[in-house]
């Protein structure tokens, strides 16, 4: 059983220490809990671009001198962005822990002396460049956008996604960054996880001398979020550059870690995965209809998203894929699943489980969403038992419940010759 | 209170030493390999096959990478659906594949189902059932993911660069295929494949994880032992078309909203003896992220999101080749960066820092690649294929760490050569047609199949 410590500085940071002496090395890492939904319509796009910000240096480490450090000692890095959290993480030799301590604890207290107009500028002309990279200038690169349109109503803050609008990176000034940065960035807003080769009692010293100066923030902004319940299937056909129509859906779930969630992670599983999962048997394998067939729930905290794709082959309608969708998803509500089935979902789930607690970076960062969302980082040593304790009857309920057309949302990419 | 000024100083390292290895060569001829790792209760197997796309004809190519695609489509006595509910009911995930070097079956699964697993990952590799079917469904994946590829903007970059490079021979083509060629293979072109190289001596099978060396041992004897030889293929060599000067190659995209370009040329092959000098050139000049490429593209002028050289070192020479995404308006100076960072690298003026902390990330990144069962299975196939040292990883660090200014200046000027780059830029030839031209190069166009265009 993974050893967990678990506590809090005087200024509200929470600290979670695993301790493992497999590999002389040391991961680090923070998740603030501020993503895109803490945008507003107009400024989207903003936790994402703060991201990139808070690798240009701060009042101690010059622009780009955060990458340098760690890399020249021989550690790896990032940070990434999304609805609910970003997050920024290293892993390095584990006796340069008091050098990624001191990186991430100058970024977090004394991030605003070092702000100018020309790192924001350089910036967002390189999150221009990331969003046509991988939304505008590639096949069916807005779907995710398009379903989050389709499936949220605009003061829904996950109707839009993380990159933002191209319009609203553009309009983000110096004082923006700036108020995102002090409403959000603070020590009672984060989980510092570190896993790997450290001695406890020298790693918790460190922590104390480098956070727990830090000031704690002013009380947080009131921020709610209620969806309301469209009712009704919302649907739109895409013309788009594309040489194959693709079917894009999503379904409207619990939020993780409710046992339905857990239970459509499993189902998921049992629909999309190797040759024997239904849709891919169905689709890919016998009819030769689809060109792929996928199917995963999204690790969201203030709603459930479950996510599915199907591409036809070439010369094949896409109302013939819908149809073979709807035909397969039928046939598992109405008649339930196989134990067998169940116990390859329950033993894919057990890999990805074990995958992800292989590498400390993994484990920290999955120990690190734990503490935030449910406030209990313990989780990681039983992350495994409810799904464990999914029956086949919860996966036929879920699938009956949850995949129905009032639930949710359908866009269609078709080729444009063919619009 | 704590000094903030300045970074904290290290405490004193701390030991690492790459995994033991045990290595049997079976009487059929198949090297076996096995390392133990108990960080996750995993364990990898990996069988390679010396023989990939590199077998491919012009007629053939796509050849290697369906006969791979179709292992898992019947084995031993399992047809494609029994074969996936065998491997799920045990916890595993099969992967199948080729890339121009080999062949490979790779089986990561739970370690208590180990024993039960070899036993299928056997059939998949040595008695595949290659079923006519199976091929016709691997056809018709094939040839829409190359109807896909048309919109994609860097594999249309992909292909035309290593078909201008390598032209019609090996590494000219693409690993997937084309459309006609992938339309002319048979069943039988693809049960010969098999029947050539799919034999023990010329194959390795890897073992890491979760699982005791002596116990994973008797398992590999158990189920390949009976493996029958065969003679030793042969292996094709590639030539190199003769370049005197820089050309420029538009393709173009008129919805592009950047322009996807390509620089480089023919680089070296993995054995080379310039190995770990060029590793550390490259490194510093767009391997790594802070590495100078990327720091002037990216974050001096954020023409892109990301900027990067790379040499992909092969049996035999694979190309050295720059990419980087850029906007459509700053085209131009993006080519011009480059082709100026390429020349600079060549001066061999490099400075202190820059080495020394190449070097450094080089070294100390190393455990955090090998964390894995998988990672350490993947370090033994590259040890396998290229015929490294038995203790090529135990000197890994050294070797990086003897790399002396000196050699970075002499490898950059023996593999850099801006004079005689293929350059090509897949993007909206409307509107990068006449910067490019400014540059003095020849230029030509084609379109996404390769075909040359009038220019006008």
């Amino acid at each position: 059983m993974l050893q967990i410590d678990d506590y809090r500085l005087d200024n509200g940071l929470r600290v979670v220490l695993n301790e493992d002496h497999s590999a002389p090395l040391v991961a680090v890492n923070l998740w603030y809990h501020v993503g895109s939904k803490n945008e507003r319509a107009g400024r989207t796009g903003f936790a994402h671009l703060f991201e990139h910000m808070l690798f240009s240096g701060s009042e101690h480490v010059g622009n780009n001198e955060h990458f340098r450090y760690i890399q020249s000692v021989g550690g790896v890095l990032n940070g990434t962005t999304f609805f609910d959290r970003t997050n920024y993480y290293e892993t390095l030799p584990s006796n340069y822990l008091a050098l990624a301590l001191w990186l991430e604890s100058d970024r977090m207290g004394f991030f605003l002396p070092a702000l100018t107009q020309e790192k924001l500028d350089i910036q967002r002309e390189v999150v221009k460049e990331e969003r046509r990279q991988r939304y505008d200038n590639v096949p069916y690169g807005t779907a995710f956008e398009r379903l989050l349109n389709l499936a949220y109503d605009p003061d829904y803050s996950y109707h839009w996604p993380t990159i933002g609008s191209m319009e609203d990176l553009g309009a983000a000034s110096l004082d923006d960054i700036r108020d995102f940065f002090a409403t959000w960035y603070r020590p009672d807003n984060c989980v510092l996880t570190i896993v790997g080769d450290f001695n406890p009692s020298e790693a918790k010293d460190l922590v104390t001398q480098y956070f727990g100066e830090l000031a704690p923030g002013g009380s947080f902004p009131h921020f709610t979020l209620e969806r309301t319940h469209a009712g009704h299937e919302r649907r739109e056909t895409f013309p788009s550059p594309v040489q194959l129509p693709r079917l894009y859906r999503m379904y409207h779930l619990p939020k993780m870690g409710d046992a339905d969630w857990v239970a459509a992670d499993l189902m998921t599983t049992i629909l999309t995965s190797d040759k024997a999962s239904r849709l891919d048997r169905a689709l890919v394998h016998e009819k030769q209809i689809a060109q792929d067939v996928a199917m995963y729930v999204l690790p969201t905290e203030s709603t459930g998203i479950l996510m599915l794709q199907a591409t036809a082959r070439e010369g094949v309608q896409i109302e013939t894929i819908e149809a073979a969708v709807d035909e397969e998803v039928a046939r598992l509500a109405l008649g339930g699943v196989t134990d067998d089935e169940l116990t390859r979902a329950k033993n894919r789930a057990e890999i990805e489980y074990a995958h992800q607690i292989e590498t400390f970076e993994t484990r920290a960062d999955l120990i690190g969403m734990l503490a935030t969302y449910f406030g209990d980082s313990t989780l990681v040593q039983n992350w495994l038992d409810p799904y464990r304790a999914t029956t086949a009857d919860d996966i036929a309920h879920v699938a009956r419940k949850y995949l129905i057309p009032e639930n949710r949302v359908t866009s269609l990419f078709i080729p444009e010759a063919h619009a | 209170m704590i000094d903030r000024t300045a970074p904290p100083q290290p405490a004193p390292p701390r030991p690492y030493h790459f995994p033991h290895i045990t290595r049997t060569t079976l009487p059929n001829g198949l090297r076996v390999l096995i390392t133990e790792n108990h960080n996750a209760p995993l364990v990898s197997l990996r069988a390679l096959v010396r023989s990939g796309a590199d077998h491919d004809t012009a007629r053939t190519a796509g050849l290697a990478s369906l006969a791979a695609e179709i292992l898992d489509e019947g084995a031993g006595t399992r047809d494609a659906i029994q074969l996936a509910e065998a491997i799920g009911l045990l916890g595993g995930a099969l992967g199948t594949g080729a890339d121009w070097d080999a062949s490979y079956v790779s089986l990561d699964v739970l370690s208590r189902n180990a024993a039960p697993s070899v036993d299928i990952f056997a059939d998949v590799t040595a008695r595949a059932t290659l079923p006519e079917d199976g091929l016709e469904r691997a056809r018709a994946d094939r040839l829409n993911e190359i109807l896909q590829q048309r919109d994609e903007p860097g594999a249309i970059a992909g292909k035309r660069f290593s078909n201008l490079l390598y032209g019609s021979g090996t590494y000219g083509n693409s690993v997937v295929g084309n459309a006609e060629s992938v339309e002319r293979i048979t069943i039988d072109d693809v049960r010969r494949f098999y029947a050539q190289h799919f034999i023990p001596n010329n194959s390795a099978v890897v073992v890491s994880g979760d699982l005791d060396p002596s116990q994973a041992l008797a398992l590999v004897e158990a189920v390949f032992g009976n493996w029958a030889r065969g003679d030793e293929p042969p292996r094709p060599t590639v030539t190199p078309l003769h370049v005197d000067r820089s050309n420029i190659y538009v393709i173009d995209r008129p919805q592009a909203v950047q322009s996807e370009i390509r620089i480089g040329h023919i680089g070296v092959p993995r054995t080379s003896e310039d190995y770990f000098p060029l590793t550390v050139m490259n490194a510093i000049l767009g391997g790594v992220f802070n590495s100078r490429i990327n720091l002037n593209l990216r974050e001096k002028h954020g023409y892109t999101y990301g900027a990067r050289s790379t040499f992909a070192m092969r049996r035999q020479a694979g190309p050295f080749v720059v990419a980087a995404p850029v906007r459509n308006e700053v085209t131009r100076e993006s080519v011009v960066e480059v082709l100026a960072e390429l020349q600079r690298i060549r001066t061999g003026h490099v400075e202190d820092h820059e080495i020394d902390e190449t070097k450094s990330y080089l070294m100390g990144v190393f455990p955090a690649t090998v964390q894995t069962a998988s990672d350490l299975a993947g370090r033994l196939v590259d040890m396998e294929l290229y015929g490294l040292p038995e203790d090529y990883f135990d000197h890994y660090r050294e070797n990086i760490a003897a790399v002396t200014k000196d050699d970075i200046a002499n490898v950059a000027q023996k593999y850099i050569d801006p004079e005689r780059a293929l350059i090509v830029v897949v993007g909206n030839a409307k509107q990068i047609r006449e910067p490019l031209g400014t540059l003095g190069y020849p230029m030509h166009e084609l379109d996404i199949e390769g075909n040359r265009l009038a220019i006008g």
